[in-house]
């Protein structure tokens, strides 16, 4: 187009993109309902596709808007509670728990959104970390939902382990595929402009108001989703274990690996992520030591990513968020 | 009565928490960086102060003599060689690097220290003094007397030091500062290694006061962002004021309600303030 912007990317998202994706999705839900794979495997493909979809949300919110948020522990921990009392104190069935997680979780999203949308960067961050901080208190001292103790997930009947993963692999296409179409959209046009400058976005007529409330509103849906079948694998959930930090740290993690900014990045991110840490699990008391040289190592080293320099490297991009995509300059 | 005790309490123990904000407001107002790994390096200077006090039998209190300049230069050279590198690559890129480094020292604590409730005890831990019909404890005391030193000392340090000139010129702009012959990153390097320093007394209170584990880093920095922000980022008397406030939301809810009263109290000067009280 011009010489400024580099050469075009190829953007592999046209007909031959769709075409791969529908074969490897549906081969995945074969692979669930056949029963090829055993349940380890299952166990394995059940966690990456809920950590692609905290990944993904994660990255929507602070790789495409700019809004870092060190608290979406906050609709982990709601989402597993709703679970929890849907299913073992009011006794219904898991659908009504993930409903009533997802209702509970949006609520939560838009009264938290008057508060949270006045702050910007940095404060924005710790705002949300401390209202998660608050909730956990909040739960540690509410006598309904047993305080401290943790409150147990009895699903009856209990789902089998290939309808939790054909759920899982569901939840999962679903966050890629409304990232994608949300970001391909007009609306994301003004994401990623506010996201570079949230002044000059505005000026050019951006509602940034709205379109924060919807991100922020999509994940917290999503990740409420996925931390529901969490809990539910878990079985009981704790305030701390709701509520906790960890949760943005794996997050983090993730979206770093993978590459900040792209939509394929939290994919390669979460499956690193599960398979780093089973084979972490051998050295115990090295997890974090090994995750945070990986983090700092990638930083200094591949910037953008697994998918970021891959994409600079070999010049073509998988599910591109933007329209027309262009090589950085040399 | 009981009233005059609470506050006389909260005010002894703010002056902990504002010390807990003073090193994470430094970074924030000079280096401009959110330093995630500020919790753990608290923790780090209490571990340090816990294992020399008995090794060189003296008083806690003496061991930072040796802690404050071993984390000073910790901080000097982790700024100059690995955070201020990644500075060049972006504000996300630093944030993520202390983010690695805050799990990274956490595991390694947690090996070196294992996971057992630590504290740090003094001869007058348990002794208090009556002051008419008050009751206050020495620990309070001492513990107030180290924060207010600690604070006083790097308040004059910034404002009547050729140093502390050159902190101050970059804070507020360090292009101009640069341009007037300040090395940029030196003075971040100094910036981080006061930071680390005052965590290392910030550890020493702490770990006097409450026992700890290697995993109560990210606790400390909930604090020291709390208090950070009810001040306003960058300002040391800001930090002191939200010092005290966060003390008596501590001392008047307890161990049940003091945290969520100043989670509230945060968020509440968010929306009124959202640069924070003292914040420009």
């Amino acid at each position: 187009m011009n010489k400024r912007l580099g050469k075009p990317v190829k953007v592999l998202d046209s007909l031959p993109l769709l075409i791969v994706c529908i074969a490897v999705v549906s081969s995945l839900y074969v692979v669930c309902f056949t029963g090829i794979a055993s349940n380890n495997a299952m166990r394995y493909m059940i966690q990456i596709f809920l950590y692609i979809t905290m990944g993904e949300m994660w990255n929507l919110l602070s790789g495409f808007t700019g809004m870092t948020s060190l608290g979406q522990q906050l609709y982990i921990g709601l989402a597993g509670y709703s679970v929890a009392v849907a299913t073992t104190k009011l006794q219904h069935s898991l659908g009504v728990g993930l409903l009533l997680a997802v209702a509970v979780s949006v609520v939560v999203a838009l009264l938290m959104s008057l508060l949270l949308f006045r702050m910007e960067g940095m404060y924005f961050s710790i705002a949300t970390w401390v209202v998660a901080e608050a909730f956990e208190k909040l739960f540690l001292n509410w006598k309904y939902v047993e305080q401290g103790s943790g409150l147990t997930v009895r699903v009856v009947p209990y789902p089998k382990i290939f309808e939790i993963c054909a759920f899982s692999l569901t939840v999962c296409v679903a966050a890629v595929a409304v990232v994608y179409i949300l970001l391909r959209s007009r609306a994301g046009l003004g994401l990623t402009a506010m996201r570079d400058s949230i002044t000059a976005a505005s000026a050019c007529g951006v509602n940034v108001f709205c379109h924060k409330l919807l991100v922020y509103v999509i994940a917290a849906a999503f990740t409420a989703v996925a931390a529901g079948v969490f809990f539910v694998n878990k079985g009981i959930v704790y305030p701390e274990s709701g509520f906790g930090i960890s949760w943005t740290v794996s997050m983090i993690f993730i979206v770093t690996i993978g590459g900040t900014g792209t939509v394929a990045g939290p994919i390669a991110g979460a499956v690193i992520y599960v398979f780093l840490q089973e084979f972490l699990a051998h050295y115990p008391g090295w997890s974090n030591i090994i995750l945070g040289a990986v983090t700092i190592l990638v930083i200094f080293f591949m910037p953008k990513g697994i998918m970021g320099t891959l994409q600079e490297k070999l010049g073509f991009e998988v599910f591109s968020a933007k329209r027309f995509s262009f090589a950085k300059h040399k | 009565m009981y009233f005059v005790q609470v506050i006389v309490n909260g005010i002894l123990l703010g002056s902990v928490y504002a010390l807990l904000g003073v090193g994470m407001t430094m970074i924030f107002g000079i280096v401009k960086l959110t330093n995630l790994a500020h919790g753990e390096f608290v923790v780090l200077g209490a571990y340090l102060s816990t294992v020399l006090a008995p090794l060189l039998g003296i008083d806690p209190v003496l061991t930072l003599v040796f802690t404050v300049p071993l984390m000073f230069l910790t901080g000097f050279l982790l700024q100059y060689f690995l955070i201020g590198r990644a500075m060049k690559k972006g504000a996300e890129a630093a944030l993520l690097v202390t983010f690695g480094l805050s799990i990274i020292l956490q595991d390694g604590m947690l090996m070196i220290f294992t996971a057992d409730a630590r504290h740090i005890v003094a001869s007058y831990s348990m002794m208090t003094v009556s002051v008419g019909a008050l009751e206050v404890s020495v620990l309070h005391l001492v513990l107030f007397a180290i924060s207010l030193v600690s604070i006083l000392s790097l308040s004059a340090f910034l404002k009547y030091t050729h140093t502390g000139r050159a902190i101050r010129a970059t804070a507020d702009d360090s292009d101009a500062a640069a341009l007037s012959g300040v090395n940029i990153s030196k003075v971040y390097s100094i910036a981080m290694g006061i930071a680390m320093a005052s965590a290392a007394v910030a550890g020493l209170c702490v770990g006097m006061k409450w026992t700890y584990y290697p995993s109560s880093g990210g606790s400390y920095l909930l604090i020291a962002f709390v208090v950070v922000v009810i001040g306003g980022m960058g300002s040391v008397p800001g930090t002191m004021v939200a010092g005290v406030l966060f003390g008596l939301a501590q001392v008047i809810g307890g161990a049940n309600y003091g945290l969520l009263i100043s989670y509230v109290m945060l968020l509440i000067v968010l929306v009124i303030r959202p640069k924070g009280i003292f914040g420009k």
